[in-house]
């Protein structure tokens, strides 16, 4: 394989790496939500967070992403909000992770 | 309880950023659906094309400031955004550059909350090339001021108050906190009143996602509804339904 090839593998490996690190941001803008005057990431940690002390109590104390608590009264509640967002952000980003899956050169 | 965009937006001589909040303005329209306050002067006001149910506030704005853009020096009208307190008309606003561009909601989020005063600390940079974040400019970590959201409280007064001394004496507090740019800044002017006022410690309370951005070396090719085509170099990129601090001030005159 000439020089050139590779150059050309090279630099569209760059391109996609870089759609996949802005995608992920975009991803991580769009998981804020906002729960009883606080900000909370919807990602796997909170959501599994949420999921383990709702199993213990009724209502408890989180920290949120400023590490200011936030009593959160009805789990349920907020579970589903930081469920429906997470697979909302996660969606869009498969979708376009398949896309970039048929844009390797021929 | 009001919510609004609030925009500073004075065209220079060599920059019509009239274009620019004319643009901006119809994406918030679009997506934050919000009341909007436009502060200008006449001459820009005369430029403006009819945007809707737009509020205008003229002032007279002070000149004086410049700044580095492609190589050239050139006229900068940013120092009335210390204002911001005075000039709003809302409990809750969103301030804004007229160069940040809104493709989703997302900024809604911030809008009924309990911090009175939030802003990034944090860019990502679209290109991969971590250009717009300097090293050593200063010995206050820097926050970004394109993108404001404050609610009328003691402590954002406090915030506004402290701004306006600072920019007054900003020569002073430019030595004091060692920043390596001669001219005003806002951004600096807010990370050393957020410094000050929050015990000269670090604190949190930011916007918890770094604000992307196009540098000033990077064209814009194209703004459609849904996102922004950019050129740097021989690479060419694709915004999407993601909003964008865009620092090329050239792409609306085409």
């Amino acid at each position: 394989m000439d020089i050139g090839t590779l150059k050309d593998y090279s630099d569209l490996a760059h391109d996609l790496a870089q759609t996949k690190k802005n995608a992920l941001e975009k991803m991580r803008s769009r998981q804020i939500v906002a729960y009883n005057g606080r900000l909370f990431q919807a990602n796997a940690e909170t959501i599994n967070v949420v999921q383990t002390f709702k199993a213990h109590s009724k209502d408890f104390y989180m920290l949120d992403t400023n590490d200011n608590p936030c009593h959160i009264t009805d789990p349920d509640d907020f579970l589903r909000i930081l469920i429906e967002r997470n697979q909302e952000t996660l969606n869009t980003y498969h979708q376009l992770h398949e896309d970039l899956k048929n844009k390797r050169l021929k | 309880m009001t919510t609004g965009v609030l925009i500073y937006c004075f065209n220079t001589p060599e920059v019509n950023y009239h274009l620019l909040a004319e643009r901006c303005i119809a994406q918030i329209q679009k997506h934050l659906k919000l009341e909007i306050t436009v502060v200008t002067n006449i001459e820009t006001y005369k430029q403006f094309k009819p945007l809707g149910l737009i509020n205008y506030k003229l002032v007279d704005n002070a000149v004086g400031n410049r700044r580095s853009y492609r190589g050239k020096n050139i006229a900068w009208h940013n120092l009335e955004r210390s204002l911001a307190y005075e000039h709003s008309p809302y409990d809750t606003t969103i301030l804004m550059d007229c160069d940040y561009f809104v493709f989703t909601d997302n900024l809604l989020t911030y809008t009924n909350i309990d911090y009175d005063f939030l802003l990034h600390n944090k860019v990502h940079d679209l290109t991969g090339e971590d250009m717009i974040e300097g090293k050593n400019e200063s010995t206050v970590p820097i926050v970004w001021a394109t993108v404001t959201i404050f609610r009328k409280s003691t402590f954002a007064k406090q915030m506004f108050d402290l701004i306006q001394l600072i920019q007054k004496r900003y020569e002073h507090y430019r030595n004091l906190y060692r920043i390596k740019y001669r001219n005003y800044r806002n951004d600096f002017a807010f990370a050393i009143a957020l410094h000050q006022l929050n015990g000269m410690v670090s604190h949190k309370n930011f916007i918890p996602t770094p604000m992307a951005m196009l540098a000033h070396e990077v064209d814009v090719l194209d703004m459609s509804d849904a996102g922004v085509t950019f050129k740097y170099g021989k690479k060419v990129g694709i915004t999407e339904l993601q909003d964008v601090h865009v620092m090329d001030k050239e792409f609306v005159n085409v």
